[in-house]
Parts: structure tokens; C-alpha cells; sequence
């Protein structure tokens, strides 16, 4: 297919990092656990006294990161709002859960129901901006964001729209991250969260959480970090992967040498990274090879903070050091190449460029 | 810019029969599956549509064996998929490039809820957790089939399968993948039927959409599921299209989390978006397949909204969750094959239940089924909470 590009004009975070500020990709906080919760902002700054109160976290952060996406790129009101969450409102799905296994179905107040299903983070995105444009919302493991992102990359594509807000939006509630480890996602113990990639390879990665605003539009402006040249999304594809990556380069117009990284989603999962390493060992050197894992934590939507960090350092032409599985810092940088899998069955792959 | 998007196959399981046939006949014959619950267990006597089968009927039906781990909701996909690949006549042998999209929003909750506390004190049930994720209930019944190279997960609750025909579309007109195969499945839990009694908009009776005595909604489940690809790409396969996908319209209501706008703002927008994509006036729309819940405040709101797009004197409009249940994520699937149903063998279904007009609005909906008649553009609307408003817009090929 033909593709346009978009460009990414506004970014909003808040993260395992200091909340709504790139300092967490220049000097990363470093844990000692393999559960990590996200550094909140002081949400008086956001919310009177019962918004506060009625929201929950993980809505709280999504309106925030989007008004911070929002007024960053200096447009007032998207087209569409897109968001991708691996799991949705978990921590209001558990108490009315609870609630209704608890009392047997008796006695249920509709709060927790009501801000329990997955869209309700786009929806109250949309409530809060009073935004009535198009809205949708993707839950699809680990490429729930880039299933968002594809929904309103096709709209762009189309000329339907010519901006949009796409966010990533997951929380990692104590029993969740119970139920997740049970089934082997998480390491019992971690020394070092900034360098448990190279240094400790094992069965699981850590946990984190997190919201990512992205605002992109059809044109460029002086606000624009970085655009998004061409995405492909892929379900256990027959070809090789290399080949389908050499391909992927090709159509966007340039050779593997030209890509100054490829940022992978690497979590310091002895299997997950297996899967990287197999595809990419003959196509980048380790000096070309980029992460964000043990910045941001593993969740499903964390390829949105990975798409934060890769426009941020596009705009800044560097990839820092500890970014870098050989561990040298990337200068001059043009292009990355986001490559996301989820159990070597979902693949992504996604072209940033400088504007 | 006109869509080239054709339907060449269809399939459903709902509480008004398994398949298209007999869906068919309950639709023509305005026979409900709206009956007390059978297969949920739970301390509530509300009347429900439920699927009249168990899970280990439907097993049998697929040729999955007992020891496999597959929620309702899953199984039901399955069966509605297998039947629209059939009258769409694909095989996944890997010949072309097949989107899978799936909308749901319970996922594998009908197993969480049973085994939440053991999820979290034991590891007697650790299959289940995987199963709870709504995108693992997808890939379940895509590797079923087997053969699908893209795979999704809309979920914008009661609107889920409707957005999945969106992006369906998108997917291909861009080129991205030869046939789409779209839709949504979900099984009633007790986790979604006491949300909706906790807001209190469950009937404890039959519902009664857009009549002035309506006091809320009947849950459903189903799937529902439809095969889209070009005209060109119809013809080189030769399959015939039963009908088109000429437009599509989402906007959000933007104003509360489980209310809808008094004058229906999001459903106007929405039913305009697709007017417009589909290049049709308002005066061609034959049917309005409304989204139609039953509860006060969605009938009302998307009434007012129909009387400003249409006028006071709207198309034929009727709600078949009088007949299914609301089918929530399903309802958008189970919805555009009942509309495909009426383009195809011209009649507009009814909406069942209805004794007394609505004050605030102009317009009565169809009471009993109208046969013989020319149906030439169906509306379909699927709103969900959230404000998340999709409308369809399905038409004849002839």
C-alpha cells in the first residue's frame, strides 16, 4: 500500500518515571522489584476534590497524559481519540468482582461496573475534552497499541481525519500482577531494573504500568518530533521475519543500514529476547539494537512509552547509552525501526523518521 | 470516496436460533428467544435470549474435545465464523490475506468470576487467567481456523462488532488484507448482568423498545460474524455478494460514562457520518435497525436523534433486541445480518412488545413483520457506553 506519513506533534506521559517529562529516557529511576508502580503527578493540578475522589487511577492518567499530548502539539481538539489497552480498568473490574463474588450477588453499588469496561478510557478522554469525534478503543495483548495506532493510521490514510489523539493505557493492580505471575510473566526478585536486560536474563521480566498520549497529525510542525513513515502489523507470519523486516525497510525507501536502531521491546524475559535476538542477529549489530523495556516496565501497551522515547530522541538526533544493547550511545540518529512481539505470534513493525 | 466493501458470507448464533436459517424464520415468524435463564447460574430471575445450548453441545458441535480450554463466548465465535466462511466459500489455506476481527468486552470473565479467588490463592486454575484476555479469545478462535494473517480486538462495549466492520473496511481499502472477516461474540455473565441491574436498567419483564411503558433492557449473547472483501476480489473468487457495506459513521457522545446526550448528539453525528460516505439522502434509507435497548434513556435519545436526521417521519424503524436480547458487543454482528437478512429477502423485521406510543416522539416503530416490500439501504445503529456510536449502512448490489 501507498502510505502518507503522519507526524507525531505532541507526547504525554506518566510512567514507572518522573511523571510528564522526558527525564525518565536521559536518567532513568532504577528498582529493586519486579513490581513497579507508576510515579503519579499531583492530580489537584488536574481535578477538583470529587473528580479526584470518583476516577480512578488509570483514568486519571489517561486524561492527563492526553492534555499534556494535546496542548503540547498546540492543536485544541483531535479528530479521533484511539486507545490501546492490553487489560482495561482493572482495578474497578476487581472491586465490583469482588464485591458481587463476596455479597452473592447482592447489595452491588454501579460505580465500579461503570468504569469497568475497556473503553472507558477513551470515552472519558472524549468526556473530558468534550471531543465528539471519532472513538474507538483496541484490546489485543501485547499490540493493543499499535492496533489503535493502525485504526487511525488507516483513517489518516483515508483523509478521514487529520489529527489524532492514540494512547496507550495499562495498570498492573497487586492481584493482577498475582494472576500474571502465575502463569510465569514475572522474575520473583531483581537487582537492577536500568540494566536487568544484559545482566539478568531469566525466566520473566518486571512489571510496570503506565499512560502515553500521542497526538499525531497529516502535517508537520515546528512542535513535530518525528513522523511515522509506514507500520505493518502481523500475525504469525509464514515468511521469516528478517525477510519480512528487509521488505518492510525496502518500502519505506531504504536499506537496513540506513536504520540507526532497531528499538525492540527486549524485557529481559530469557524468551521474549530469544525472539529478538534470532530475527535481528543478522541485520543489526548490537550498536543498532535499542530498548525501553527497563525504563518503562512490561506491560501490554508498552510499545506506546517505546514510541514516546524513539520520537524524543529522533527530535533530539541522540538514543542515549543505556538504550543501546551494545551499550554505546547512538548520535545522528534518523531513523528507528520499532519491532514489537508478543510470543513470537503478534508482530509489529513501524517506521519513525525525522520530520 | 465510495467504499467497495461486499459481504459474501454470513453467520450467527443467538437466543433466535443457530445459524441464519433458522434466524430467519424467527425473524419472519417474530419468534423471541427471550426467555428465563438456563445456562447462567446465578441468584437473579431475569428474563434473558440466551443461546439454547450448553458449552459441551457446542463442543460436540466444533469437534473440540471436553479437555480443551475455551470460554462460551469463544465457542459461539466459532460457530458463527465456521458458518460465514462456509457461505462465503473460503477456505483458510493460506490462498489470501484474511483480517480476523473480533469485538468483545467480557472476554473470559464468565470463568474469572468463577475461579477469581482461586486465580489468586492457587494454581488450579492458571489456564483460565490466560483465557480471561480478550485479545487470547480472539487468536483462540482464529487458530481454530487457522490461516488469518492479521488478527484484532475492538472493544468499545455495546458497539464492539460494529467498530470491527470499520476497521475491517479501512483494512480493506487500503490494501492491507484481501477479506475481512468481522464481527463481535459474547456470552451473558454475571458480572455484566449485575452491572447492568446495579444501574438499574434491566426489564424485569420482555423489553419494550421505544414504547412509552419501557423499562429497560433484556440481555442477549450471541456471535455474529460477516466476510467482506472488494467487488473485484468477490468476483475473481466467484462468490456472489449478498449485499454492500456502502458507509460507516463513529462519533462519541462525549457526555456521560453510561447516559446518553437528550438529543443524541453521538448517534446524530454518526448516522450522518454515514449517510454522507455512503452518498445517500436520508429519504433512501428503507430501515432503520435501530440500537434500540428498551431503556429509557437510549430510546429517547436515539429517537430524538432519528427525528433530526430523518424527520418526523423517519423510515421504518424497529429494534430486534426485542426478538435477541441485547447481545451487548455481539449486538453490532448479530444486527448487520438481521439488516443483510432484510435487504436480501425484503421484509422489515419487527419490534416485538410494543403497546403504547412514545409521547416525546413522532414516530411509531414496525409492530408486526412487513413482507413484500422493497428494502434497498438499512441503517443499522450500535451504540455503546462511553458515548461510543457507531452506524452502518448496508445496501442491495442490484
Amino acid at each position: 500500500m501507498n502510505s502518507k506519513p503522519i507526524y507525531i506533534n505532541g507526547l504525554g506521559s506518566i510512567s514507572i518515571q518522573q511523571p510528564l517529562s522526558f527525564e525518565g529516557i536521559q536518567q532513568p529511576l532504577s528498582y529493586q522489584t519486579p513490581h513497579v508502580r507508576c510515579v503519579e503527578p499531583n492530580y489537584k493540578d488536574f481535578f477538583d476534590a470529587v473528580q479526584a475522589r470518583r476516577l480512578s487511577k488509570i483514568i486519571k492518567r489517561a486524561i492527563v497524559t492526553a492534555k499534556q499530548a494535546v496542548d503540547d502539539s498546540g492543536i485544541s481538539m483531535p479528530d479521533a481519540i484511539v486507545t490501546g489497552t492490553g487489560l482495561g480498568c482493572v482495578e474497578d473490574t476487581e472491586k465490583f468482582l469482588d464485591a458481587m463474588i463476596r455479597n452473592e450477588e447482592k447489595f452491588l453499588q454501579p460505580t465500579f461496573f461503570i468504569q469497568s469496561t475497556h473503553n472507558t478510557i477513551s470515552s472519558q478522554i472524549a468526556i473530558h475534552m468534550n471531543c465528539k469525534g471519532y472513538n474507538n478503543t483496541y484490546i489485543h495483548r501485547g499490540v493493543s497499541f499499535e492496533n489503535a495506532l493502525l485504526d487511525a493510521y488507516l483513517l489518516f490514510q483515508r483523509g478521514t481525519i487529520r489529527t489524532a489523539l492514540v494512547t496507550g493505557n495499562d495498570e498492573m493492580t497487586p492481584n493482577y500482577f498475582i494472576l500474571l505471575g502465575r502463569i510465569g510473566y514475572w522474575k520473583q526478585a531483581i537487582q537492577n531494573t536500568r540494566t536487568c536486560i544484559t545482566q539478568e536474563q531469566s525466566n520473566g521480566s518486571f512489571a510496570g504500568e503506565g499512560s502515553v498520549s500521542i497526538m499525531f497529525s497529516d502535517t508537520p510542525s515546528s512542535k513535530s518530533y518525528a513522523c511515522l513513515n509506514r507500520m505493518s502489523l502481523l500475525y504469525k507470519p509464514v515468511k521469516p521475519m528478517q525477510q519480512i523486516i528487509r521488505e518492510f525497510v525496502a518500502d519505506c525507501g531504504l536499506n537496513i543500514d540506513d536504520i540507526d536502531v532497531c528499538m525492540t521491546g527486549m524485557n529481559a524475559d530469557i524468551e521474549n529476547d530469544a525472539v529478538y535476538n534470532s530475527v535481528l542477529q543478522d541485520l543489526f549489530s548490537p550498536n543498532a539494537i535499542g530498548t525501553y523495556k527497563h525504563i518503562c516496565g512490561e506491560y501490554y501497551t508498552s510499545l506506546s512509552y517505546g514510541m514516546l522515547l524513539s520520537a524524543y530522541c529522533i527530535q533530539q538526533g541522540i538514543v542515549p547509552a543505556h538504550c543501546i544493547l551494545g551499550g554505546v550511545e547512538k548520535s545522528g540518529v534518523k531513523h528507528i525501526l520499532l519491532y514489537n512481539h508478543f510470543r513470537n505470534r503478534d508482530h509489529s513493525l513501524m517506521l519513525l523518521s525525522t520530520c | 470516496m465510495a467504499l467497495d466493501v461486499y459481504i459474501t458470507g454470513m453467520g450467527i448464533v443467538s437466543g433466535i436460533g443457530i445459524g441464519v436459517d433458522q434466524t430467519l424464520v424467527s425473524l419472519r415468524e417474530q419468534k423471541s428467544g427471550i426467555q428465563p435463564l438456563k445456562h447462567l447460574q446465578t441468584i437473579h430471575d431475569l428474563p434473558c435470549a440466551e443461546v439454547d445450548l450448553s458449552e459441551d453441545q457446542m463442543r460436540e458441535l466444533l469437534n473440540i474435545s471436553a479437555d480443551e480450554v475455551v470460554t462460551r463466548t469463544a465457542l459461539m465465535a466459532m460457530l458463527a465464523t465456521r458458518e460465514a466462511l462456509q457461505q462465503a466459500r473460503l477456505t483458510m489455506d493460506g490462498t489470501y490475506r484474511v483480517a480476523f476481527i473480533h469485538g468483545t468486552t467480557v472476554g473470559g470473565m464468565e470463568k474469572s468470576e468463577v475461579y477469581y479467588f482461586d486465580f489468586l490463592q492457587n494454581d488450579l486454575h492458571n489456564e483460565f487467567i490466560e483465557a480471561h484476555d480478550c485479545g487470547a479469545c480472539t487468536e483462540k478462535i482464529a487458530d481454530y481456523f487457522g490461516g488469518f494473517s492479521f488478527v484484532s480486538t475492538p472493544s468499545t462495549a455495546c458497539s464492539s462488532a460494529a467498530n470491527a466492520c470499520i476497521l475491517g473496511a479501512n483494512l480493506l481499502e487500503a490494501g492491507i488484507v484481501d477479506i475481512a472477516v468481522v464481527g463481535g461474540s459474547e456470552c451473558i455473565t454475571k458480572f455484566h448482568l449485575n452491572g447492568f441491574k446495579s444501574l438499574m436498567i434491566l426489564d424485569s419483564q420482555p423489553c419494550r423498545p421505544f414504547d412509552e411503558t419501557r423499562a429497560g433492557l433484556n440481555l442477549g449473547e450471541g456471535a455474529a460474524f460477516i466476510v467482506m472483501e472488494s467487488k473485484a476480489h468477490a468476483a475473481k473468487r466467484g462468490v456472489a455478494p449478498l449485499c454492500r457495506l456502502s458507509g460507516y459513521g463513529n462519533a462519541c457522545d462525549a457526555y456521560h460514562q453510561t447516559a446518553s446526550s437528550p438529543e443524541g448528539q453521538g448517534a446524530f453525528l454518526a448516522m450522518n457520518a454515514a449517510l454522507e460516505m455512503s452518498n445517500l439522502q436520508p429519504a433512501d434509507v428503507s430501515y432503520i435497525n435501530a440500537h434500540g435497548t428498551g431503556t429509557p434513556n437510549n430510546d429517547e435519545s436515539e429517537g430524538q436523534a432519528i427525528v433530526r436526521v430523518f424527520g418526523n417521519n423517519p423510515p421504518h424503524v424497529s429494534s430486534t433486541k426485542s426478538l435477541t436480547g441485547h447481545t451487548t458487543s455481539a449486538a453490532g454482528g448479530v444486527e448487520a445480518v438481521i439488516s443483510i437478512l432484510a435487504l436480501q429477502h425484503k421484509f422489515v423485521p419487527a419490534n416485538c412488545n410494543f403497546t403504547t406510543q412514545m409521547q416525546s416522539l413522532p414516530f411509531t416503530p414496525v409492530i408486526n413483520v412487513l413482507h413484500d416490500i422493497p428494502v434497498q439501504h438499512v441503517l443499522s445503529n450500535s451504540f455503546g457506553f462511553g458515548g461510543n456510536n457507531t452506524s452502518l449502512i448496508f445496501s442491495n448490489v442490484q
